[in-house]
């Protein structure tokens, strides 16, 4: 559904991303992998058209989303989180929520100024909506803190939450787990299961363990190029993936013990 | 006609190295501390109080009090990068911009209150004469305004590309982060950088004088063109920042004899607009990127 | 909707009485100096407008604006051009000098969308001074240097321009103006306006466009300052282009400054201190100009939260935390924050 093919990027005299295709289905929870700078975030970048391309098409069903200014691209059905959470910390935690709905809430300038009883409805559903989302994370309690107030893994959380607010077709997520402790993780694994049945998660992570069981697929890119993709467990043991995480000689061990 | 328009010109260039030396001076400090002085025209009116006072009350030569001034203007812009904009660390654009902005309503007032707002005179030394060159008359103002803009650039100049103060300010602009590692003392560079900021917007105060007399608020309307002149250059180089001044005082100078001289900021400020509006990074800027 | 904490809405309702019952007992009390102390009010609910607006672009949308001295003169001069040749009435002067100085925001934020902060800064302030030049020069319609007298303000036939009455539709239309404000800040174009201010990636990431939305932020607040503007000029009778110089764009910032930034309490709280300062010393020239800056530099150097800072001190909603953390907004005077340290909260619990 979500088609990326031949994404080229480049800064400079660099090539940070390298004629790149990756697919992602109606349904399920997908993995981008890759060592540091192996250019996955620039690919979300990309594809929420904050990052320019030098080559390549990214099309959402019919649509085609380099045609679009990054603003454009939340309503056609791509969320993301952010590596480091990018929250508004003047913003409550509910109010930092009710922005993610910003594309699904009919409210205008007057409209909001005045504040007329079918304002006041739109307003109070969109609460509702907010609220169901942050009580199963259990952050509810919290939706009057300053993000600044919480833990960082909350706020982590905070920014999943933000993003899938606005029922994505294709939710992007940049490295959920760093910075979650042991009793946040499970939290966002149930709610990335449950999540995959309904919509299309990619996911860039590097806590492959935590996330091999719930993914039906990894792709894996270094130095800009996709270097594997497949079933996680093929994946793992592919010796190409294990030469540019670990190093040659482990690559070699590997596949002398098969 | 050719006459009228070279002398327009000429005048223009003279009115506009005021504009340029303000314009360097802003450009200095924010290339090395990212801070926009808005205080750069009230401290270099500060300045031009102590000249004045010398002149008046000291009797001392024109010269002298100019150099005083200098000094005086060296001191100050020093003194409030260590004193004042050092607390502010990373802080927000619109902190700096504001702080600076107080720095300038305080200093404007203690002035005021001290001298209050009659205007005072102060005349250059009267011994030089007007220049003859060719068919346009070159004033001594605007021969020193000149002078005074070709031997500070020069100066700057030197002082970036020769002296290892200036590579140390180069390597700040560059990255102060990776400087602080490799051992530069960036607060110490930051107060010289300040320190000579100031020093160009208090020479151009001082030249100012003459014309506009010594005023609390003397310099507020060359500030603007000397910011408008520095965002032409780009706010990046300082051949930019010479450049955009000198422009503007061409321009200005225009504006002044063809169409309405109270409607000049008027036109300067919709220049601004439209320079920025087709280049929001300035004639000579260069893009800015930030890393998500 | 989050309702607002006790001790403000006491605040609240102790100012607007106040307010109701002020000028009855000036009547009662203060002579000949009544009108005169209808007239500063009245002036200073003016100046609270302003506050207001321009903390709803500065503070809430991170807009720098130096120029809103122009907004104002905007307004009072379409109000007064109206009031002298054509004897528009209040009502339709307030809303057309609005309209005004809104559709002359958009010359400026056009551009403004795309600038960052140093270049809006004095972008705007040339804006300023360009207003100013113009309605000095432009004397077939603005009266040049003479000014322009304002006729009796009316509404809807019935004269209103006593200072009594002025005084009591001053103060109604500020009331008007911080409601919508409030309304707005908690819906979702003012939640937007925040999120542009705290993280423009992240904002557009959710949908708000940008550059349109620093736009509306440039729009609301010229025409709230149009408005007060309008009501300045037929409080003061009379106009002329030294009403409006950059000395007013420095206490409208310094109104902002001292109030905290986002802050409504906080806008006319540093609007109540700066009028007062400026009335006080008005007589010895440069002495509010000192003391402003001073307050100024100090806010930024040690009270970087302002009056709002203190009002969230009062209200007890801090429990300890950092200064930098607790009140949410980034101050529009304050070191950035740090990286936000995890700590436990034990009022909520994390696990």
């Amino acid at each position: 559904m979500l088609e990326a093919r031949d994404i080229t990027v480049r800064f400079g005299g660099l090539t940070a991303v390298d004629g790149v295709d990756i697919s992602v289905p109606e349904r399920g929870v997908f993995i981008l992998a890759g060592p540091n700078g192996a250019g996955k975030t620039t690919l979300f970048n990309v594809l929420t058209r904050i990052c320019p391309v030098a080559r390549g098409s990214v099309k959402l069903g019919d649509v085609d989303l380099l045609a679009h200014r990054p603003h454009e691209i939340v309503r056609h059905g791509v969320a993301r989180s952010f590596q480091h959470a990018e929250l508004f910390p003047s913003l409550t935690v509910l109010e930092n929520v009710l922005v993610g709905m910003h594309s699904r809430v009919r409210v205008g300038l007057v409209g909001g100024a005045v504040l007329p009883p079918a304002v006041r409805r739109r307003e109070d559903e969109a609460r509702a909506h907010a609220q169901s989302l942050l009580q199963r994370l259990d952050l509810w309690r919290l939706r009057h803190a300053c993000p600044a107030d919480l833990p960082y893994g909350l706020q982590k959380l905070l920014d999943v939450v933000r993003a899938l607010v606005s029922e994505p077709r294709v939710l992007l997520m940049d490295e959920p787990f760093a910075g979650l402790t042991e009793r946040e993780s499970p939290r966002l694994v149930e709610l990335i299961q449950q999540e995959g049945k309904r919509r299309a998660i990619l996911m860039i992570e590097h806590h492959l363990e935590l996330v091999m069981d719930i993914a039906e697929r990894v792709t894996v890119m270094n130095f800009g190029r996709k270097i594997a993709e497949g079933a996680p467990a093929a994946v793992r043991a592919d010796p190409e993936v294990i030469r540019c995480y670990l190093g040659k000689s482990a690559a070699q061990e590997a596949v002398a013990a098969c | 006609m050719l006459e009228l328009i070279l002398q327009i010109a000429l005048a223009g260039l003279a009115q506009g190295a005021l504009y340029a030396l303000v314009a360097l001076g802003l450009v200095v400090i924010s290339n090395t501390s990212n801070v926009l002085n808005f205080a750069q025209g009230a401290m270099g009116m500060a300045v031009t109080y102590v000249a004045w006072a010398l002149l008046t009350y000291a009797g001392a030569p024109f010269w002298l009090a100019v150099g005083a001034a200098c000094i005086a203007a060296f001191a100050i812009g020093a003194l409030a990068q260590i004193v004042l904009l050092a607390r502010l660390g990373g802080a927000s654009d619109m902190t700096q911009i504001v702080l600076t902005l107080g720095l300038a309503m305080l200093i404007e007032g203690l002035v005021g209150l001290g001298f209050g707002y009659n205007p005072r005179p102060m005349a250059l030394p009267m011994s030089m004469g007007p220049l003859l060159v060719g068919p346009v008359v070159l004033r001594p103002q605007d021969i020193v305004n000149l002078s005074f803009l070709v031997v500070l650039s020069l100066a700057l100049a030197v002082l970036f590309t020769r002296t290892s103060i200036g590579l140390t300010m180069r390597s700040i602009t560059q990255n102060a982060f990776a400087a602080r590692l490799m051992g530069v003392p960036v607060e110490r560079v930051l107060s010289l950088a300040w320190g000579f900021g100031v020093l160009l917007g208090g020479a151009a105060a001082v030249l100012a004088a003459p014309t506009t007399s010594v005023t609390p608020d003397m310099m507020n309307t060359i500030l603007i063109y000397g910011f408008a002149g520095a965002i032409m250059g780009g706010f990046g180089s300082l051949v930019g920042a010479c450049v955009g001044g000198l422009l503007l005082g061409v321009i200005n100078n225009f504006v002044v004899a063809f169409v309405s001289p109270q409607l000049s900021m008027t036109f300067i400020f919709a220049l601004l607009l439209v320079v920025l509006y087709v280049r929001p990074d300035g004639l000579f800027g260069r893009k800015s990127v930030r890393k998500v | 909707m989050r309702r607002a904490p006790a001790f403000l809405r006491v605040i609240a309702i102790v100012f607007v009485a106040v307010a109701v019952i002020l000028p009855f007992a000036l009547r009662a009390f203060a002579g000949q100096r009544e009108v005169y102390w209808l007239y500063v009010v009245s002036q200073f609910f003016t100046l609270a407008m302003v506050a207001v607006a321009l903390d709803l672009l500065m503070g809430r949308t991170g807009q720098i604006s130096l120029g809103h001295n122009g907004f104002f003169a905007v307004g009072a001069y379409t109000a007064a051009i109206l009031s002298s040749r054509y004897g528009v009435d209040l009502l339709a002067a307030m809303a057309l000098a609005g309209l005004a100085s809104a559709i002359a925001s958009l010359v400026l934020g056009f551009p403004a969308a795309r600038l960052r902060g140093h270049y809006l800064g004095i972008v705007t302030f040339g804006f300023g001074v360009a207003i100013d030049q113009v309605a000095l020069k432009w004397d077939a319609l603005t009266g040049g240097d003479q000014g322009l007298h304002l006729k009796k303000a009316t509404l809807a036939g019935i004269p209103v321009g006593s200072p009594f009455a002025l005084y009591f539709i001053t103060l109604a239309v500020l009331v008007v103006a911080v409601f919508l404000v409030r309304n707005l800040t908690h819906t979702r174009i003012g939640r937007s306006f925040a999120a542009v201010r705290d993280s423009e990636v992240a904002a557009a990431a959710m949908g708000v466009p940008i550059a349109r939305t620093k736009v509306v932020a440039f729009v609301c607040s010229a025409f709230l300052t149009g408005v007060a503007g309008s009501l300045y000029a037929f409080l003061a009778g009379f106009i002329a282009p030294e009403d409006f110089g950059t000395t007013q764009a420095m206490l409208f910032l310094a109104m902002v400054v001292i109030g905290g930034s986002a802050s409504i309490p906080g806008a006319i709280g540093g609007a109540l201190v700066v009028d007062t300062v400026n009335q006080a010393a008005s007589t010895v020239s440069g002495l509010s100009l000192a003391i402003l800056g001073g307050v100024i530099v100090a806010v930024t150097l040690f009270f970087p939260l302002g009056i709002k800072g203190l009002i969230a001190r009062l209200t007890n909603e801090d429990d300890g935390a950092p200064e930098g953390s607790r009140s949410g907004a980034k101050p529009v005077a304050a070191p950035a924050p740090e990286r936000p340290i995890a700590r436990a909260l034990e009022k909520v619990g994390t696990d």
